[in-house]
């Protein structure tokens, strides 16, 4: 927790990628509507021409199966006149030996209008004024289709003029199911769309030959009142188109939306039924079903894709993620302490300076740390390094940055509530670092006390940059070491010359005069703080004896020794409350 | 985890997919409706060693259909036959129709009268008991298939033309001329009822033929919806937005009582009303002197009654020699009203 913690200071936001992901998502779904929406215009001019296009090809489907009906009835009526019949008996038995494959019936009217037929066949003819139908014959004519009484069922009646007894003139007659009209125009395909009409254009009757709906096939109705269910704005066209029909125009057509359904129909006129038109109707989605199901199709396939895509990018960026965790925990760790490296450091203590908010930045320097190396080996030294970063993370960890800053030195930057506050933080460190105990077989206890000279600044009162306030900070440090070590100091508790001259006094010293200066605290002793002060009083025995030491000028060797032996006679005990 | 979260979408997605397609199929999947059935009830007195005959109608609380029960009844009472009746309670429920007939046939029915609720899915089951040589009579509607013995029912074409005929000759009686500019408006109770658009197409195509070309038809048909209050209001419009108007047409009973209603508020004595059914309101105007109104009367009586004729004759073998008899309409009219085929109609209804 801690290291996430720490790492959020120097890492980049890592939201910035789930936002860059939902605004390529936002994109890819506004580039998917968009095509979408294309896709559905596309389709609607297209069913719109095409809708358009299969109504003239089926009008003239239909129209050629009623040119085949009447076209057989008049070959048949041909053939009769150039037989040259005399009586109207003899043409209507030929016609009875007709085999009645194709038709229901067939029968013969001469000249006077007797007809010859059977006797529910004179019923049916009278009661549907089909003669009137026959007299129209020029030379064929068609009859509105009618429920026929001999069959139950729907029929037309198709009459073509016979020429017999030399001038006379009679109809012969073809009795149809209306059925059969109905399956040679139905299409095998938009079997349940494409609806085929016959329509009178004086008085708008319709009846049904196909549609979706078999119930209404051979049904009858009434454009006019069909008409009610179009949408407002293209009843003028409607009607219009109604008009047209009526002054006799063929070959018209017309589009219009019930609902949302935008429909394409189309007439044009029955040749052997004066005033009659064949129309044909479709709905612009039939045609745009298919295109539609593979258009969902391909959503669902990009659908998939997006997923699969997301899923992809984010597994990688979560394992990329790991990685330059592990890197990062690499690069900006001190391998040995689990604390920041120095650069890493840098880099944090910048980011959290740049909050703006009061902090403390505290150099702490582990008093006599190479005798402890030389003195009980690397390991106990590396040991002494963890158990001494551990005490100050437990401490300064949780409100700032710990960084091992080289060697035995530490710095710490944390968020300052008071000085007091730190300085309580101070001298709980102060007692944890005397508490700690190395696990090594040549050490014990009462060989020496663990301690740490520490110098702190404050920012923004002492400095308000990080590298002024490092300076100000290891003055502080410096003045501690000074003063004989085992202690801490505030920077602003230093006297002015203490600052002026530190940074001079540090520049003119050597890592050897340095030494010395440790030699000659870690010697003392009896160290003590005087917390109240908030600045190190260093016992006065000690200092004398360090000063003495170094007033000696012992070369650094003979120091050295003088250090192993001072340390292994423990030396060096707890300052005293 | 992550392998059953990816694995639940795929099955999502997947059967998204097949759910697509299969929408496409079930699209034209037509609605099946079947609901309980009554049993038959006997309807005449039952004696041993007289032919069943079994009747399904469409409708059983229904006074339309009453009507033509009564005709089965006394046409089962007349030639002793026992006849047994039932129906479903829906018109739409061929299901249930479909269920009476193999009730009928596991009953040893004789001859069955069946009035079919779905032309097209009961052909298969007419023509099964056509196979069977069980006389088989259809009443009130007909067939998609020719196996069936013979189908009584009213030419609502010819209703229709029967109607504008009956429309053109008041219009005359009334003193309108040829050359007169009028129109008569028209209104519907249903847009979809086969047996309305019939009368309909009926009316305009004799209209059309012999109507004076002066005189029109409004082409702006109401529809009530079978609302009569909406009808009244309808009519309201007619009236107030065609000066010319001098005829309304309904096309059924809704409708026609709606514009006798209107025309009488109005005291449009002008106005000639024409219709179907003989409902108090068409009568009030018929018995009037001021109003000019006729309606067209279905022999639905007969219907029944001829049915089960034609089944006793089938049983002697005597079949018909047409398929289709039209029952026709009487119409009912000032002149008409007090004829002995008029009130003998008008007594069986």
């Amino acid at each position: 927790m801690k290291n996430q913690k720490d790492l959020k200071l120097i890492q980049q936001d890592n939201r910035s990628f789930y936002v860059t992901l939902i605004i390529c998502l936002i994109v890819f779904l506004g580039a998917i509507a968009l095509l979408i929406n294309s896709f559905n215009r596309l389709i609607s001019t297209h069913d719109q021409h095409l809708s358009g296009e299969i109504c003239t090809l089926v009008s003239e489907k239909m129209n050629n199966s009623i040119n085949s009906m009447t076209e057989s009835t008049r070959d048949i009526s041909l053939i009769l006149s150039a037989q040259g019949f005399d009586s109207p008996k003899d043409i209507y038995k030929t016609l009875k030996e007709y085999p009645k494959s194709n038709f229901l019936s067939i029968g013969f009217i001469d000249s006077d209008g007797v007809m010859y037929a059977t006797i529910e066949e004179r019923v049916e003819f009278e009661k549907w004024n089909l003669m009137e139908t026959a007299s129209m014959a020029d030379p064929v004519s068609i009859s509105i289709p009618y429920r026929s009484t001999v069959y139950g069922q729907s029929v037309i009646t198709i009459f073509s003029r016979i020429e017999y007894a030399n001038s006379k003139q009679g109809y012969m007659f073809l009795t149809y199911l209306f059925k059969d009209l109905q399956d040679i125009a139905e299409t095998e395909s938009l079997l349940n769309d494409i609806e085929i009409m016959l329509m009178h254009a004086e008085s708008a009757n319709i009846i049904q030959c196909v549609g979706g709906d078999k119930h209404a096939s051979g049904s009858w109705a009434n454009a006019y009142l069909s008409m009610q269910t179009v949408n407002k704005s293209d009843k003028e066209a409607y009607i219009n188109w109604l008009n047209r029909m009526l002054n006799g125009e063929s070959n018209i057509g017309l589009s219009y939306s019930v609902g949302k359904t935008f429909y394409s129909q189309y007439c044009s006129d029955i040749p052997g039924m004066p005033g009659w038109y064949v129309v044909v109707r479709i709905p612009s989605n039939a045609l745009s079903a298919t295109m539609k199901s593979f258009r969902n199709y391909v959503l669902i396939f990009l659908a998939v894709l997006l997923i699969t895509v997301i899923v992809l990018i984010t597994n990688m960026y979560r394992l990329t993620q790991r990685e330059n965790r592990m890197l990062e925990q690499l690069s900006i760790h001190d391998p040995l302490t689990k604390v920041f490296n120095r650069r890493a450091f840098d880099f944090a203590a910048e980011n959290l300076l740049a909050r703006n908010k009061e902090c403390a930045l505290i150099f702490f320097d582990i008093d006599f740390f190479k005798q402890v190396n030389d003195q009980f080996g690397h390991d106990a030294g590396d040991q002494l390094l963890v158990l001494f970063s551990d005490a100050i993370k437990k401490i300064f960890g949780e409100h700032g940055i710990v960084s091992r800053f080289g060697g035995d030195e530490f710095v710490v930057l944390t968020e300052m509530p008071s000085v007091e506050k730190i300085t309580q933080m101070l001298n709980k460190a102060t007692d944890d670092v005397h508490n700690i105990k190395l696990d090594n077989e040549n050490y014990t206890d009462r060989d020496f006390m663990i301690s740490f000279s520490a110098g702190s600044a404050r920012f923004p009162s002492d400095a308000d940059n990080l590298s002024n306030l490092k300076k100000c900070a290891d003055t502080a440090l410096y003045e501690t070491k000074e003063n004989g070590r085992n202690g801490y100091m505030w920077f602003h508790n230093l006297s002015e010359a203490a600052k002026a001259n530190a940074g001079s006094n540090k520049k003119a010293q050597n890592p050897s005069e340095n030494m010395t200066i440790h030699v000659k605290n870690s010697l003392s002793k009896n160290s003590s703080c005087d917390r109240n002060n908030n600045s190190v009083t260093i016992n006065k025995e000690i200092r004398e004896a360090g000063d003495s030491i170094s007033a000696n000028g012992t070369p650094k060797k003979v120091v050295k020794k003088i250090i192993r032996k001072k340390v292994i006679r423990k030396k060096i005990v707890k300052p005293k409350e | 985890m992550k392998r059953i979260l990816y694995s639940f979408v795929l099955c999502i997605l997947l059967s998204g997919m097949i759910g697509c397609s299969a929408l496409d199929q079930d699209k034209n999947k037509k609605e099946e409706v079947s609901s309980e059935v009554p049993d038959f009830i006997p309807l005449t007195t039952i004696k041993e060693g007289q032919p069943d005959i079994y009747v399904i109608i469409k409708l059983m609380d229904s006074s339309y259909w009453k009507v033509i029960i009564n005709g089965v009844h006394d046409a089962g009472e007349a030639l002793s036959c026992n006849v047994y009746y039932s129906g479903t309670n829906n018109e739409t429920d061929w299901k249930g129709q479909q269920k009476l007939i193999n009730t009928a046939l596991e009953n040893n029915a004789k001859g069955i009268i069946l009035a079919p609720d779905d032309s097209i899915e009961l052909s298969p089951d007419i023509e099964h008991i056509h196979e069977l040589g069980i006389p088989i009579v259809l009443v009130d509607t007909i067939a998609n298939t020719d196996a069936f013995d013979i189908c009584y029912m009213t030419d609502n074409l010819l209703a229709g033309q029967k109607a504008a005929e009956e429309m053109i000759n008041q219009l005359y009686n009334i003193g309108h001329k040829e050359s007169d500019s009028i129109s008569v408006g028209i209104m519907v109770g249903q847009s979809t009822s086969q047996t309305i658009n019939e009368r309909l197409a009926g009316f305009y195509r004799y209209w059309s033929a012999n109507a004076p070309k002066t005189w029109t038809i409004i082409s702006d048909i109401k529809n009530c919806n079978g609302n009569i209050d909406l009808g009244g209001t309808l009519t309201e419009d007619l009236i107030n937005n065609y000066p010319n108007l001098c005829g309304l047409y309904g096309t059924n009973n809704g409708p026609t009582r709606a514009l006798c209603s209107t025309v009488l508020s109005k005291g449009r004595t002008d106005i000639v009303v024409i219709g179907f059914d003989f409902s108090d309101e068409m009568k009030n105007l018929i018995e009037s002197d001021e109003y000019t109104a006729s309606t067209m009367l279905q022999r639905q009586y007969n219907m029944g009654y001829r049915a089960v004729q034609s089944v006793n004759a089938l049983f002697s073998n005597r079949i018909p020699k047409i398929k289709f008899e039209d029952t026709g309409v009487v119409t009912v009219n000032k002149t008409t009203l007090y004829d002995t085929e008029v009130q003998e109609v008008l007594e069986q209804n």
